[in-house]
């Protein structure tokens, strides 16, 4: 993605050695590298990680997600198509449906629905190692989340955060299925022009 | 589903059902407008990821990279299968057939699958398909190349096969209508030319269902069942109750 690429080297102060990218690391990964898998995992453990124990929100679990994710960022290098998108967020797309996949499980075994107050929905995160890039990450997705409307921003944490279905976000926000459904898509496409208008400002 | 199109918000945040999912991967390859969308709205819902960032304790690089270590991974995107002359024309049924292949939801609230209208019966036969693994069933069955076969088993029930060159393995569901008698099992094969059947796994006394990853199925020109011994036998001692040409 042009516009991650371009905002890292602004915001890196100024690097010795030019910082490894995620799509490059992905490319060696994907010729059998292990070295460069070894990068790649010190880039993205901590976003998959936090993704998925965010969704999971049970860490003993999070931990074997996790480890089943970045396993299968290595097994399916090869299978990475730039043409559709940046190494990063397709490395996150997997870890987000492994997550939901698993949480969705694990609710219908216990079969106990786990009812979770929408002011929940702001979990503190982790401040270890932080970053600065991080932080500035961190920031703009939470700006660019709060200029979104009330319904948009809960349909859409919920989902990604909780790994709540469409038809339970509806239940729990009491609002119809259609509303729902096309809160999460202008929700996010607000959240895109929002967070492309960032970069580029 | 009046508009498709506007599923692409839900669809991106993984808020959607598995029918959902393989409905709307069918329409994404049908419709430009809706597979630009979801690269970008893919890329931002990734962003959402930048909120959650987290250290993982030490030992998770250990095992991942142990594990690594000893994974094969998967070439690049398979080359489309090579039409060959058959006996009889297999029915490719594409997605519309793997979303017929649905997980469902027991009563109990536990996943299993099941095979269209087919009921599996065998409770513990449904605990173990809960248990294996869901994430590689679900990849295995929404691939856009899956071929969906199926045989029928002598004395009653069918054998389904999903098989997908792309992931290289395929799901092989079984749902007989009763048990063998006599304290004896059902055995999975998978067969390849000039080598011996391969055992996918003995199915317990009484039981009459399973569901099961076979990782490499896309190699094997048979998937078959027989009758054992209870624990299963090395080689197939009996004529087979069900046979799937792939
Ligand atoms: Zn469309």
């Amino acid at each position: 993605m042009v516009e991650e690429r371009s905002a890292k080297r602004r915001l890196t102060a100024v690097p010795s050695a030019a910082p490894p990218d995620v799509g490059d690391l992905l490319g060696s990964v994907a010729r059998g590298d292990e070295d460069a898998f070894g990068k790649l995992y010190d880039l993205v453990a901590p976003r998959v990680f936090g993704l998925v124990r965010r969704v999971l929100r049970d860490p003993a679990q999070a931990e074997e997600v996790a480890q089943e994710v970045l396993v299968e960022v290595w097994r399916m290098a090869a299978r990475f198509d730039p043409a559709r998108g940046s190494a990063s967020s397709w490395i996150l797309t997997i870890a987000h449906r492994r997550a939901v996949d698993r949480v969705r499980s694990e609710q219908a075994a216990t079969s106990r629905s786990i009812v979770v107050g929408v002011a929940a929905v702001e979990t503190p995160y982790d401040a270890v190692a932080d970053e600065v890039q991080g932080r500035l990450e961190r920031q703009q997705v939470r700006r660019c989340l709060e200029d979104l409307t009330e319904l948009q921003k809960q349909a859409v944490t919920l989902a990604y955060y909780q790994g709540h279905s469409y038809p339970r976000v509806a239940e729990l926000l009491g609002a119809p299925l259609p509303t729902i459904k096309t809160r999460m898509r202008d929700g996010l496409i607000r959240l895109r022009d929002c967070l492309t208008t960032e970069v580029t400002a | 589903m009046t508009d498709i199109h506007t599923l692409a918000g839900a669809y991106v945040l993984d808020a959607v059902d598995d029918i959902e999912r393989a409905s709307f991967d069918r329409h994404l390859r049908e419709c430009a407008a809706c597979r630009t969308e979801v690269d970008e709205l893919q890329e931002t819902a990734a962003r959402l990821a930048d909120a959650t960032w987290s250290v993982p304790p030490p030992r998770l690089r250990e095992n991942v990279l142990a594990e690594v270590a000893r994974t094969r991974q998967l070439p690049p995107v398979a080359a489309p299968p090579v039409a060959s002359p058959r006996r009889r024309a297999p029915r490719r049924w594409l997605l519309s057939a793997a979303a017929s292949v649905v997980v469902a939801a027991a009563a109990a609230g536990t996943a299993v699958y099941v095979v269209q209208d087919q009921r599996v019966r065998d409770e513990r036969a449904i605990a173990e398909a809960a248990r294996s693994s869901e994430a590689r069933v679900r990849e295995i069955l929404a691939a856009p190349d899956v071929q969906v076969r199926e045989a029928a088993v002598t004395g009653g029930g069918r054998v389904t096969v999903a098989s997908s060159r792309l992931h290289d393995a395929g799901v092989v569901v079984m749902a007989a209508d009763s048990a063998p008698g006599g304290g004896q099992v059902y055995q999975l094969w998978t067969i390849r030319a000039g080598s011996d059947p391969k055992s996918e796994g003995a199915l317990r006394v009484g039981q009459t269902a399973t569901l099961s990853v076979v990782e490499g199925l896309p190699g094997a020109s048979d998937v078959a069942v027989t009758v054992e011994p209870a624990g299963g036998s090395l080689q197939p001692t009996t004529t087979p109750v069900a046979q799937v040409p792939l």
